[in-house]
């Protein structure tokens, strides 16, 4: 499981919600070491320390008289590195979820119950009880995930991941060539718009990003994963990993249109004045792809510049009706541009 | 401690929050609001600071709202008294798990899946936390088969987080929607729930203009999401009911199902795997149907495939992707 559940930087609801969870943590287990505490909570022990200053200083005057409410045994965290609640007048529990958590759990849960491997998993049913359950909203969950039909190959992927196998499969790249290959699969990413494999790819010597839905005759191979494919421990959550080789093209974008320019820019709710409408600049690897991500949007999205970026956003619609592309301005740029883009 | 010399603590929200639930819990019957400002030592520090009466105010009304955020609720048991001598109190199951609340270790870890479920997106904080409260429960989570997968959800609506708070909260929201056909109305509702079908948020409300549940799309709203206003203050709506519900679901869903697009797909063409046509002996006149949500959705779906596809019904979604190819030529002329 990656170190990535808490952020660096916690907002101080988030410090706050730790130390709650903290005494309730000790509440329930007395005596805990550091080390334990800091596995558990996926926490830095220096981070763990100060929050035992906080709780040891949290207090109030009630009633005229200054009220310290918890005690850790600071002589006993610093002779035997053990957290030790001697005092606490307050919180005996944790704290249960609020609506928001919850619902935020549950909506990851029905995620989860979406994908093939979990449909019939009794624990995580249990779970989807236990989160209605809990909440006060009953059975009526804020947040509700119903997304299509999981993609096939998925388990036959899973089962080479966990098996550390090389697969292989017909692909069809975003040029629509077909080919054999050979994939050293990682991890898969289901994702609203689509299933993605992350995977090794032994000819280009890089991670690499497949279509499952481009990717057809998937087989286990008994190979298993290369050394440079074992290397690579954390696979970054963006798609997209900007290239220094790449365009910037500058689009312009109805709210329909966010999606194409959400991983690049900071959205922020729009001002009546401007009816949402927005510039910014994308990344494009493949000047070619450009046209299948803008045309799909029918009008919400127009490319401003640069006039090549322009133009083959138009032939690729002019293309789709079935009529004759314009001659493209510069050759170099979309033939001789060989980078791929990160999804292949 | 003399004034010349006294030096604000560093003030730290978290403290702050911490010293404010406590009081609240130590003190039974609960404490009024200038009660709060006598006892707490982040407020006696701001005020001995200089923070004006206004800000402090503020500073509480700010406080009381986080606390709510994260399930701490702060309520007043009487609406009788006088503002001042009101004693705010926490509310007594703020603290208490329901009865069947033990989970074991593949449990806490598909929990904590789900939770990174919302890794980037709007809902990271709330899951975040959730997590934490979660694992105060003492369980360890156990090595399991559950790894090779990354499920992320992805919000690129900029009004979720608005549209969430507004649902948790239970007040009337406003917002402009621009419908297919390009027209624009303000809409005032009663935000129900947030759900994701086939990859995009939906908001299922009460219209309080159309007089009935509606759904809207969130990728539609193009205003700011405003909190109705009744002389200044937010306008709470009663939790819609189980029946209310269970009936908009339907309606939903027998709108869906009354909704066929038949498509014949040309063999071996990047639509034809999409589709796994492969993997579907039946479908080997290489026609599929399934049922669709929303006509210009379907349409921006199937634009990527439009040389490879061949629309049998319904007729006016070729119309839409063709009208679509055509505005995106006349935009780039």
């Amino acid at each position: 499981m990656p170190k990535k559940d808490l952020p660096m930087s916690l907002h101080g609801e988030d410090r706050f919600n730790i130390m709650l969870a903290l005494v309730g943590f000790l509440q329930r287990r007395g005596s805990v070491s550091l080390e334990e505490a800091s596995l558990h909570f996926d926490l830095d022990k220096k981070y763990l320390r100060k929050l035992v200053t906080s709780l040891n200083e949290a207090r109030a005057s009630v009633g005229g008289f200054e009220q310290w409410f918890f005690f850790i045994d600071v002589d006993e965290l610093e002779s035997n590195g053990n957290l030790m609640l001697v005092e606490n007048l307050v919180i005996d529990k944790s704290p249960k979820l609020s609506n928001r958590q919850a619902s935020a759990i549950a909506a990851g849960l029905n995620y989860l119950s979406t994908l093939p491997m979990f449909a019939t998993d009794a624990d995580l049913i249990q779970l989807q009880g236990l989160l209605s359950d809990g909440t006060h909203r009953g059975g009526n969950p804020m947040i509700a995930i119903r997304p299509g039909s999981p993609e096939a190959g998925a388990e036959l992927l899973r089962t080479a991941i966990i098996g550390q196998n090389k697969i292989s499969c017909e692909y069809m790249n975003q040029k629509g060539e077909r080919a054999n290959r050979i994939i050293e699969p990682l991890r898969l990413d289901p994702r609203p718009e689509g299933w993605y494999l992350r995977g090794y790819c032994p000819v280009n010597l890089e991670l690499r990003n497949f279509r499952l839905d481009r990717m057809r005759g998937i087989q286990i191979l008994t190979d298993k994963l290369g050394e440079e494919a074992l290397k690579i421990n954390e696979i970054d959550d963006a798609l997209y990993l900007a290239d220094s080789t790449d365009l910037t093209v500058t689009v312009e974008v109805e709210p329909e249109a966010y999606r194409l320019v959400s991983e690049f820019v900071t959205l922020s709710e729009p001002t009546d004045s401007t009816n949402g409408k927005i510039r910014a600049d994308i990344k494009i690897g493949h000047l070619p792809n450009l046209g299948r991500l803008v045309a799909k949007f029918g009008g919400s999205a127009k490319v401003i510049s640069p006039a090549e970026a322009r133009l083959a956003v138009k032939n690729y619609a002019l293309a789709a009706i079935g009529q004759t592309p314009e001659p493209e301005i510069d050759q170099a740029l979309t033939a001789g541009h060989s980078k791929m883009g990160i999804v292949d | 401690m003399d004034a010349n010399t006294w030096q604000p603590a560093k003030s730290d929200k978290s403290e702050r929050l911490l010293q404010l639930t406590c009081a609240l819990i130590f003190a039974e019957r609960g404490l009024t609001k200038a009660e709060l400002f006598a006892s707490i030592p982040a407020y006696l520090e701001a005020q001995r600071a200089g923070t004006s009466e206004e800000s402090l105010n503020r500073m509480f009304e700010r406080d009381k709202s986080d606390l709510r955020t994260t399930g701490i609720q702060i309520f007043t048991p009487s609406i009788m008294d006088e503002p001042d001598d009101i004693p705010y109190r926490i509310a007594d199951d703020t603290f208490v798990w329901p009865q069947s609340t033990t989970l074991n270790s593949k449990q806490l870890q598909l929990l904590t899946l789900a939770a990174q479920v919302w890794s980037k997106a709007s809902l990271q904080s709330d899951a975040t936390q959730a997590l934490v409260r979660l694992r105060a429960l003492g369980i360890e989570a156990a090595a399991t088969d559950l790894i090779g997968y990354a499920p992320r959800i992805r919000t690129h609506e900029p009004s979720f987080p608005a549209l969430t708070a507004a649902i948790d909260q239970m007040i009337e929201v406003s917002f402009s929607y621009r419908k297919v056909d390009g027209s624009v109305s303000k809409r005032r509702v009663q935000p129900w729930s947030l759900n994701n079908i086939d990859g995009q948020w939906m908001l299922q409300c009460f219209d309080l203009d159309a007089g009935e549940v509606r759904n809207f799309l969130l990728k539609r709203i193009i205003s700011r999401v405003e909190t109705v206003l009744s002389r200044g203050e937010p306008i709470y709506f009663p939790e819609p009911s189980k029946d209310d519900i269970d009936a908009a679901n339907r309606s939903l869903q027998d709108h869906v199902s009354g909704q066929v697009c038949e498509l014949r797909i040309k063999r071996d063409t990047s639509a034809w795997f999409h589709f796994h046509l492969d993997e579907e002996p039946a479908h080997a006149d290489s026609t599929i149907s399934f049922n669709y949500l929303d006509l210009e959705l379907l349409a921006e779906e199937l634009r990527e495939f439009a040389a490879e596809i061949e629309i049998l019904k319904p007729k006016q979604l070729a119309v839409i992707i063709r009208n679509g190819f055509e505005k995106v030529i006349a935009d780039h002329a």
